[in-house]
């Protein structure tokens, strides 16, 4: 058992977070973490530390409600180059962006010019109304980022989006490359990243090699 | 080439500035060790005068240099001969730097006139801050006033607001905010708590009855050649702007060059990270001011410094595994001010010490203040958790602030309650 309050306990859950919104996450879905309720270890002989974590989410666009989950992460032994195993259980719903997403799509794909953005936010905190769906995508791609390559001694968080270029394919996926920057807690780094983000309202977020 | 760098210099001397104009910034991710050291060669070329936002650090880790115009064809032409790609990632500094320059204008910024019709709710400059205690001086002269504690490196005056109702030397409480450049909140914090401090004492409630006792020291910009770097250059700037010999790289943490644990697990000994602990411990005079001014007080009984985000209350150690004597009373005073605290907006904050709840970190403040015998040392990570980090939108400055005070209040009550 972990007191939630101690760091092994919160890195896990940072990559939980990560996880679930590369997977569930949206332009009009932000998952945030409101509370971890528990946390405990399990160190697995030959294989690594096993976290098991109930949490309580918030979407920032719906504070209202909260949704709850429990989750696995698996930190591999030794290896650097290998991503945590994660597993998350959302309990309940959440909430639907079915209409949010169809509209943000038809907006994209209706631009004449490519959407070219910087600075979101910019240094006073400021994200413009309508480059905030362009900033929870920014989340669901930096998610992939900090689950892969997260260990028990870092824990990241998506600093700024330093530049987004959405580019026009001639299939039905959206396609925005990002240049973000993450903070790394423990180093105190802040590293940019390129990623390259896919996204359809249906088939959600992917992200390109 | 020799005389534009002459006139550019000559009209730099003549107008006491320095101009961005034409100046590009390039990106180089070296992709072979070949590459990587014709990179590392440009790092010797002094008469280029290369700025490197991000040095060389290893295969597939991007380059940023900061080329002044008259070295850029010198230097892309040294690429391209070498065949080493690079992309301009700035056309034109200076561009980008009248921009942001106009866009802080534009949010109605002048200096402040008097501290009622300060505008709180936004971010300021090292200018607009300074001018504000200045005003908050001359408005209240029995209350405040501004002392001198050093210069930092790149000899900016190190400020402190000393609050005080008489006596001599009394035991005093210490708040320090910016000490990390990048964490606007904290500074923004600052200067809300000196117009709050001012404000309970002309009504007579709050911390009027801790100043009838006990002085308080504040110092809102703690790094201020970092706050100027965060507002000219780059906005997640952390460390001072230190320039040690041996090393291309700049800055040292403020947070890891104090004599507690130095140098030991939990910085680093290399100059080009953000927990570069420095030369030795106090090599940085806002450090080392700060040193000289509490050893030279010695009475100060409650150290508070505040840093963000991460919505944390923490005591000492950080350098170490072994809890503090004191360990189980500063738990239970933490429990209280947080408590405090999250009773305005319902903030949520965790606490405990620096090693078990975020991090192993040596040459921290409070550690060496804890064991300079001042009991109440407390580091504070204001809001948020993440959403916006370093980033916080200014509409969250006086909430945060506000909610803060609360638990600084406790704080501050609990050590005139329980002198030593």
């Amino acid at each position: 058992e972990l007191p939630p309050s101690h760091f092994p306990a919160a890195r896990a859950a940072a990559v939980a977070l990560g996880y679930l919104r590369y997977l569930r996450g949206g332009p009009g879905r932000g998952l945030q973490l409101r509370e971890l309720r528990r946390a405990r270890r399990q160190d697995i002989d030959d294989v690594g530390h096993k976290y098991y974590l109930e949490l309580e989410l918030e979407d920032v666009l719906d504070k209202d409600r909260t949704v709850s989950c429990t989750a696995e992460v698996l930190y591999h032994l030794g290896s650097k180059s290998s991503a945590p195993d994660v597993q998350v259980t959302v309990q309940g719903e959440l909430r639907s962006t079915e209409e949010a997403d169809q509209e943000f799509y038809n907006r994209i794909r209706s631009l004449e010019e490519e959407l070219v953005a910087e600075n979101i936010p910019d240094s006073h905190g400021n994200v413009p109304p309508e480059l905030e769906p362009i900033h929870l995508l920014a989340w669901a791609a930096s998610g992939y980022v900090i689950w892969q390559n997260s260990t028990e001694n870092t824990k990241f968080h998506l600093a700024q989006v330093k530049h987004v270029k959405q580019v026009k394919r001639s299939d039905e996926d959206l396609q925005f490359d990002y240049v973000v920057l993450l903070h790394e807690m423990v180093s105190q780094e802040v590293l940019p990243w390129e990623v390259r983000l896919l996204w359809h309202p249906r088939r959600g977020a992917r992200v390109s090699r | 080439m020799r005389l534009p760098v002459l006139l550019a210099a000559l009209v730099a001397v003549a107008t006491c500035t320095e101009t961005f104009v034409g100046h590009q910034v390039l990106r180089i991710v070296p992709q072979s060790d070949e590459e990587l050291q014709k990179v590392q060669e440009l790092q010797d070329l002094e008469h280029l005068q290369l700025d490197f936002w991000l040095a060389p650090r290893g295969l597939g880790l991007p380059v940023d240099i900061r080329v002044p115009f008259p070295s850029v064809q010198a230097v892309k032409a040294h690429l391209e001969a070498s065949g080493v790609s690079y992309s301009i990632m700035i056309e034109d500094v200076q561009a980008l730097l009248d921009e942001e320059q106009m866009e802080m204008l534009r949010s109605s910024r002048q200096l402040p006139l008097d501290t009622n019709t300060f505008n709180y709710e936004a971010y300021h400059t090292i200018d607009e801050i300074y001018s504000f205690m200045d005003l908050l001086v001359a408005e209240n002269p029995n209350l405040v006033s501004k002392l001198e504690i050093g210069r930092s490196t790149e000899n900016r005056p190190l400020y402190v607001l000393k609050f005080s109702t008489g006596g001599t030397n009394r035991p005093a409480i210490w708040i320090d905010t910016g000490i990390h450049s990048r964490e606007w909140v904290t500074q923004a914090s600052g200067v809300w708590f000196a117009k709050k401090i001012v404000q309970d004492h002309a009504n007579n409630e709050g911390v009027a009855s801790i100043l009838e006792t006990m002085d308080i020291f504040l110092e809102i910009v703690t790094n201020p050649d970092g706050f100027a770097f965060t507002q000219t250059k780059n906005r997640l700037w952390r460390k001072t702007r230190s320039k040690h010999s041996g090393s291309i790289c700049v800055g040292v943490d403020p947070n890891r060059n104090w004599d507690a644990g130095f140098g030991e697990a939990g910085a680093s000994g290399n100059p080009c990270t953000e927990t570069y602990h420095g030369p030795y411990p106090n090599s940085e005079p806002e450090v080392k001011s700060i040193v000289d001014f509490v050893k030279s007080h010695g009475n100060i009984k409650a150290f508070v410094s505040i840093h963000s985000y991460s919505q944390l209350l923490l005591y000492p150690y950080g350098y170490t595994n072994t809890p503090v004597p004191d360990q189980q009373e500063l738990h239970e005073v933490s429990a209280k001010a947080v408590a405090a605290l999250s009773s305005l907006y319902g903030t949520k904050y965790k606490y405990g010490s620096i090693i078990t709840t975020i991090y192993r970190a040596s040459g921290g403040t409070i550690d060496w203040t804890y064991n300079q015998g001042i009991k109440y040392s407390f580091t504070f990570e204001l809001r948020d958790t993440g959403r916006y980090g370093f980033l916080l939108p200014a509409k969250q400055i006086v909430p945060t602030a506000e909610e803060t005070w609360l638990a600084l209040k406790v704080i501050m009550e609990h050590a005139r309650d329980n002198m030593y």
